[in-house]
């Protein structure tokens, strides 16, 4: 599970923005809109007649192997950074 | 290090130190030896975590550009399981539009354990492109 998402923007002439964003307790304020989602996705496989528990199970698991993920875009003086850990 | 090995052997034949120095100097030396560098034909094989993507370009104005993509295998793991969660209709459309397009492939015939194997031999391949204005690397690490 991620804990922690570093979002770093460097742009040319200004101050680079650095942010950390602590994903467990974000997504305990978001924990409404969480399980709207959840129950959304699982109409949709219903719809499409799809294994609710097997889509469940592929999306923890994608989320679960999300930490280590790094996109590192440079060019020139700008740059965009995401790390996940 | 194979230098300082064959100065120790080459004490060693000289009789300057004894056969239980020598070995003991040589554990020494594998001791202190770096651990390797990060790089495709350093790791060990079937040990790969990540997928790298390296990009390295140089624009017209030679501003210098990079892309640095670490991707988990996990990750690739657990998102070739979702081919498995494809409705078929929706299938039977990607393969129409890629005929369309003149790409004659049946999706259906592609198994989420085909898929699977091919991650995980992913960490065997090592793709490099090199051009005068861009350096692509892609490997396992």
């Amino acid at each position: 599970m991620p804990q922690l998402v570093t979002v770093r923007v460097n742009r040319p002439d200004r101050r680079p923005i650095r942010t950390w964003v602590p994903v467990f307790p974000i997504m305990l304020v978001l924990s409404p809109v969480v399980v709207l989602a959840a129950l959304a996705a699982a109409v949709a496989c219903l719809v499409y007649r799809v294994s609710v528990m097997r889509a469940l199970g592929t999306g923890w698991r994608i989320v679960s192997a999300l930490p280590g993920t790094r996109f590192d875009i440079e060019h020139g003086r700008t740059g965009v950074l995401v790390a996940i850990r | 290090m194979n230098e300082q090995r064959t100065d120790i052997l080459g004490m060693l034949a000289e009789g300057k130190i004894t056969a239980k120095e020598a070995e003991r100097l040589i554990a020494a030396l594998e001791r202190d030896q770096p651990p390797a560098a990060s790089s495709p034909d350093a790791r060990p094989k079937g040990k790969a975590k990540y997928l790298r993507l390296m990009v390295d370009t140089l624009d017209e104005t030679g501003e210098p550009g990079r892309i640095n993509v670490r991707v988990p295998l996990q990750l690739l793991r657990a998102g070739v399981q979702l081919a498995a969660l494809i409705p078929p209709q929706a299938l039977d459309r990607a393969n129409a539009k890629l005929n369309d397009s003149g790409v004659p492939f049946d999706l259906t015939r592609l198994k989420p354990e085909q898929l699977q194997a091919l991650v995980e031999h992913l960490d065997e391949m090592t793709l490099e492109v090199d051009q005068p204005d861009a350096k692509v690397r892609v490997f396992c690490e």
